[in-house]
């Protein structure tokens, strides 16, 4: 099979000393930073950014890669052992998880959710192996309409899908939209709401966006509303599973596996529903032990749920790699350091840079692995890193996103977008505004733009030629619907209340 | 993992409860049942601009028929913004080629709609709809708001942001940090300091002689 000897040059440029260095010290930071309350994995992925400036892109990816799962690994630890509600992502972790760890189960929430993590990444890493070209076979004879209905499709997925409330979505994504048109046009040279700054010229970049967004409207959110007092951390020791843990454990393993792939590789996808899927499907299939432990502290409710979780992660790279388009936060800044490099994903990735793409892919499996030894015996270590005191912690934040943003351009007109993008984030957490669409609004938005334009100039201004092709109109009209699920999800809830 | 801010909602609305029948009966509830009607009745009702004053009163009602409510700001704000763009690219008039279509077409595109949206919005905010609050590890979502901390947070950064290529890094970075912690309540600012400048001279060392990113040396260049 040719992707299998495709993967294994990855391996060979994955497992030189250099870039396992790279991917070493990708997932240990991934980690560190993942680890720290109210950093979740986009802002983990964003803020280490800068580190990867300097290195040549297949190390580079190669150590993104290991940021972006060791993100993950780290939020499981933060919902475990810390007594609060945290993101979405891992919160449905949280609910079993934490309680028990509280019960003295800690060590076995950890094990659970480390293995489980890893099992799945592992998988799902080898699915994305399998779907990856057969996606770029399907892909490649995708005209522009295709990829405009596609992204308008990722725009509506993601505001209809994260938000309970449709129109606030939707203001997410206009926001970044409207971010996403700033500088000057492409085509034709025409600078568009600059307001006459020139170093609004070149556009906003992605990473000042994102860190903005979420990293300086975090800490304002939190200056706002700081939790005093100190946090409650609960003590672990070595991460460690039983007999009888592991038999519950591999099942929850391989269901969370199978929700949180497909899940991830579609638009609006991402994490929070297959873990949230996953969380209620061990509910209803627990027996025995688990049915009691149920809500107690379920080791179920932990292992699918973080399966589930790890999983959608690898799923999400098949449409960023193979069709460059992003369906979660994450992924949308993943595609900007992409494009930092100059490359843009999408079935041509395959073709030029074969080297890049398998190194990358490569480099997951083995980060996986790298994850799995450093979370099972360092799991105390990691506890110790939850109890930064929340002022350093959050004065960190804005120190090291000041740093990665001004390193971009070294102008201190960054700083001042930086600023006014955390006053948006900001007022976006107050109100409940999904972060996510503004994010992927912002990026996907100018390349949806090209590829409108080159579509109806091929069209000559015909609009039809948007729907001439059976896979753009199908597209669309997935599209359409999607915008009207929190409507159906609210009908439902509300019946199963009725009954 | 990604967007890492919401989750499915499956538990009931905090706040708000009686006043309102349902907190989220967005205005594209409307569209989607009656696509034709709703949203003629209700640009009807559109307040363009005008309450815009009375609602940046900080603290302001959840519920009922709320022209106080501080989100109609951020409502309006996103109607302005779609007005924005369609009269702040006006002066964009370069023809396209001549079958393509000029640079103006898209923003007028994203502009119209993000008015659309702005309307609805204002209209969801007015019916007393709202969304969640985000919770996150360090949040007490119950808590008042401190504005004077934020008010210190952005006038501290804003500092920063123009002291630094003239302080350089270390000195502008460390201001930064210790100022931030003690704003956010570090107890001890003898520690807070020398955790600044330590922070502030590693991230410097480490990222210009490690990674060979530039950042300014400021008064301290020479020196290091």
């Amino acid at each position: 099979m040719e992707s299998l000897q495709l993967l294994l040059d990855g391996f060979a440029t994955a497992l030189t000393p250099v870039n396992l260095l790279y991917a070493l010290a990708g997932v240990t930071l991934g980690t560190i930073v993942g680890v720290l309350p109210g950093i979740g994995p986009a802002m983990t992925v964003a803020l280490l950014l800068p580190v990867t400036f300097s290195v040549p892109p297949a190390s580079a990816f190669i150590m993104f890669a290991g940021i972006y799962y060791g993100g993950m690994y780290g939020g499981s630890t933060t919902s475990i052992l810390l007594n609060t509600p945290g993101e979405s992502s891992s919160m449905i972790t949280a609910l079993e998880g934490n309680k028990m760890a509280r019960r003295g189960r800690a060590a076995q929430a950890l094990a659970t959710a480390a293995i489980g993590s890893f099992v799945a990444g592992t998988i799902a890493t080898a699915l994305l192996v399998v779907a990856a070209p057969l996606v770029v076979d399907f892909a490649i004879s995708f005209g522009p309409e295709d990829y405009f209905a596609l992204a308008v499709l990722a725009f509506t997925a993601v505001s209809s899908v994260l938000s309970r409330s449709v129109v606030r979505g939707l203001a997410s994504l206009g926001f970044g939209l409207v971010i996403g048109l700033i500088g000057i046009d492409e085509q034709t040279g025409q600078a568009r709401l600059t307001l006459g700054v020139p170093q609004l010229l070149g556009g906003i970049e992605v990473v000042v966006v994102a860190v903005g967004l979420f990293a300086m409207g975090e800490a304002l959110y939190v200056a706002s509303r700081l939790r005093h007092g100190e946090p409650e951390v609960i003590p672990v020791g070595r991460a460690f599973l039983g007999r009888s843990d592991w038999s519950r454990s591999w099942r929850p393993w391989l269901r969370g596996t199978a929700l949180g792939f497909p899940f991830g590789a579609l638009p609006g996808g991402g994490a929070e529903i297959p873990t949230f899927l996953s969380y209620s499907v061990e509910k209803r299939l627990a027996r025995g032990v688990a049915r009691e432990e149920y809500g107690t502290g379920a080791i179920e409710g932990v292992a699918g749920p973080e399966a589930a979780n790890n999983a959608s992660a690898a799923g999400t790279l098949v449409p960023l790699l193979t069709l460059g388009l992003p369906t979660s936060a994450t992924a949308a800044i993943l595609l900007a350091a992409f494009q930092q490099y100059g490359l843009q994903p999408g079935p041509q990735l395959f073709d030029h840079n074969p080297a890049l793409v398998w190194g990358m892919i490569a480099s997951l499996f083995l980060g996986n692995a790298m994850l799995l030894v450093l979370n099972l015996p360092l799991a105390p270590l990691w506890a110790k890193v939850l109890h930064v005191p929340r002022p350093y912690l959050y004065a960190g934040i804005v120190l090291f996103a000041a740093l990665g943003v001004y390193a971009l351009n070294a102008s201190w007109i960054d700083l001042v977008v930086l600023y006014v993008l955390g006053l948006l984030g900001f007022a976006m957490r107050r109100f409940g505004l999904p972060i996510a669409p503004a994010v992927i609004g912002m990026i996907l938005g100018p390349m949806a733009e090209i590829q409108l334009r080159r579509a109806l100039a091929i069209g000559a201004g015909d609009a039809t030629v948007l729907v001439r092709s059976p896979i753009a109109a199908a597209i669309l009209a997935v599209a359409f619907l999607v915008l009207f699920i929190p409507f159906a999800r609210k009908a439902l809830a509300g019946r199963t209340r009725n009954e | 993992m990604s967007s890492s801010h919401e989750a499915p909602r499956s538990s009931p609305e905090p706040e708000n409860g009686s006043a309102v029948p349902d907190p989220s009966a967005s205005p594209m509830r409307d569209t989607a049942a009656d696509p034709s009607g709703a949203p003629v009745r209700d640009s009807a009702a559109d307040p363009s601009g005008a309450p815009a004053r009375t609602a940046g009163a900080s603290g302001g009602g959840s519920s009922g028929w709320g022209w106080r409510r501080p989100e109609l700001v951020l409502a309006l704000t996103v109607l302005g913004l779609g007005v924005f763009v369609i009269v702040g690219t006006a002066d964009v008039t370069a023809a396209g080629s001549a079958l393509g279509l000029g640079p103006r077409f898209f923003p007028v595109l994203v502009g119209s709609a993000m008015s659309l949206i702005g309307v609805f919005y204002v209209l969801d905010v007015l019916r007393g709809g709202h969304g969640d609050p985000e919770e996150a590890e360090d949040v007490d979502a119950s808590a008042p708001a401190d504005w004077k901390a934020v008010a210190l947070v952005s006038v501290i950064f804003l500092a920063f942001a123009g002291l630094v290529d003239l302080l350089g890094w270390i000195i502008a970075g460390a201001l930064l940090f210790f100022g931030l912690s003690v704003t956010l309540g570090a107890a001890h600012r003898l520690r807070a300091g020398a955790v600044a400048i330590i922070l502030s001279t590693a991230s410097y060392l480490a990222f210009v002689k490690g990674l060979g990113v530039t950042l300014p040396a400021g008064l301290l260049s020479g020196v290091i």
